[in-house]
């Protein structure tokens, strides 16, 4: 007896059962999830390598959204970080009866600040925020501030609001006192570093006191974080 | 004006030397202060102290007719919560090592001046009397009064 070829036999049965069809979707979705995956890792990766290669400062990765801090300016006028929006800021915490760290971190600034083109000064503002709000009065901060570089903008204000400002961005101080005999003899022991604050308004890089003093690379950062913007 | 007078004008400025019996122990390079606001009656100076003498010697005040109180002080700086914090604190003395050195800088050990009662203006000489220990060794300077380190 021979077989009928109009048998459809075993030849036309489906070639993949529909276990084996589950098995090339589950390959199919397993490589684009790799995919996927490789190319998600290699964004992070590269941006991590932009980071680590070129700012001199040290990265937060990823930026930050900077606390819009509310404080009263040199002229007693109320002032949040954001009216500076469009601008890169560099600001740090400090007191102006500091006679070492203070006027140190601020002359390094105005010198950084002096070596931008000036039309790159149009879109770079700093700040200086007191952390010792008892003698640091609106009336002090202007007589202090703009000393370094006329376009310097001194911060106060309330003890809370100093508080506020300086635990968002991780900055500590506390009041040190030598002899007790008179209340306004005190040195204040505070964090020394500085803030860069991106044009929209992204807490992107951290300098300490000593990298300040390197202008050139200073300069070679806040260049970079505008063309960024 | 030409260079060398320049220079030497300039080293007169920034260099000065204590002899006892003709023998030079202390000389003091690169001395400035920083030049701050008005408003402000705190500064530092800053300087190197070079003790040319085979033992070490020690800083142990500092005084100047344009001040109430110089005195010397370190810089501290303490780790806290992953961010530095910068003090400072009132020593006794600082230690310059037989034939070393004593850096005074920004961010580092210094002179700090209180109670300034007239304002140092940028580009003026103040006088300093540093006093070294053993015995009671006196040291006058001029420091030239600077908005930053002088190059």
């Amino acid at each position: 007896m021979s077989e009928t070829i109009s048998d459809p036999g075993p030849d036309l049965k489906p070639i993949v059962s529909p276990a084996g069809m589950n098995w090339r979707l589950l390959i199919v979705a397993v490589a684009l999830a790799l995919a996927l995956l490789v190319s998600f890792l290699a964004t992070r990766y590269s941006a991590y390598r932009n980071v680590q290669e070129n700012f001199y400062g040290q990265a937060l990765v990823p930026a930050k959204e900077a606390f819009d801090f509310r404080l009263v300016d040199q002229n007693g006028k109320p002032f949040r970080l954001s009216q500076l929006h469009g601008k890169a800021v560099l600001f740090s915490f400090g007191f102006t009866h500091c006679p070492n760290v203070c006027p140190t971190t601020l002359s390094d600034l105005a010198k950084v600040y002096r070596a931008l083109p000036e039309a790159v000064r149009q879109k770079v503002q700093v700040l200086f925020v007191s952390v010792d709000p008892r003698r640091d009065q609106p009336a002090v901060m202007q007589k202090y501030v703009p000393y370094f570089d006329e376009s310097f903008i001194g911060l106060t204000g309330t003890e809370p609001q100093i508080a506020e400002a300086a635990k968002a961005y991780g900055a500590f101080y506390e009041i040190s006192r030598n002899d007790g005999e008179n209340p306004d003899n005190y040195s204040v022991n505070h964090s020394a570093l500085t803030y860069l604050i991106t044009p929209s308004g992204k807490w992107k890089l951290i300098y300490n006191f000593d990298q300040l003093h390197d202008a050139k690379n200073m300069v070679r950062d806040i260049e970079q974080v505008l063309a960024e913007s | 004006m030409h260079r060398p007078v320049l220079l030497a004008l300039f080293s007169l400025c920034v260099s000065s030397q204590l002899n006892f019996a003709d023998n030079a122990v202390i000389k003091v390079e690169r001395a400035w202060i920083q030049a701050v606001p008005q408003v402000s009656d705190t500064t530092a100076a800053y300087m190197r102290i070079i003790n040319l003498s085979g033992s070490p010697l020690k800083l142990t005040s500092a005084s100047s007719p344009a001040a109430k109180t110089v005195e010397p002080m370190i810089t501290t700086r303490k780790t806290q919560g992953g961010q530095e914090i910068m003090g400072m604190q009132s020593v006794n003395e600082l230690v310059i090592p037989a034939g070393g050195s004593l850096e005074l800088k920004p961010g580092g050990d210094h002179l700090m001046i209180m109670g300034l009662n007239v304002h140092p203006r940028e580009g003026e000489l103040i006088k300093l009397t540093l006093r070294f220990a053993p015995g009671d060794q006196k040291f006058d300077l001029e420091v030239p009064v600077s908005k930053e380190e002088p190059k």
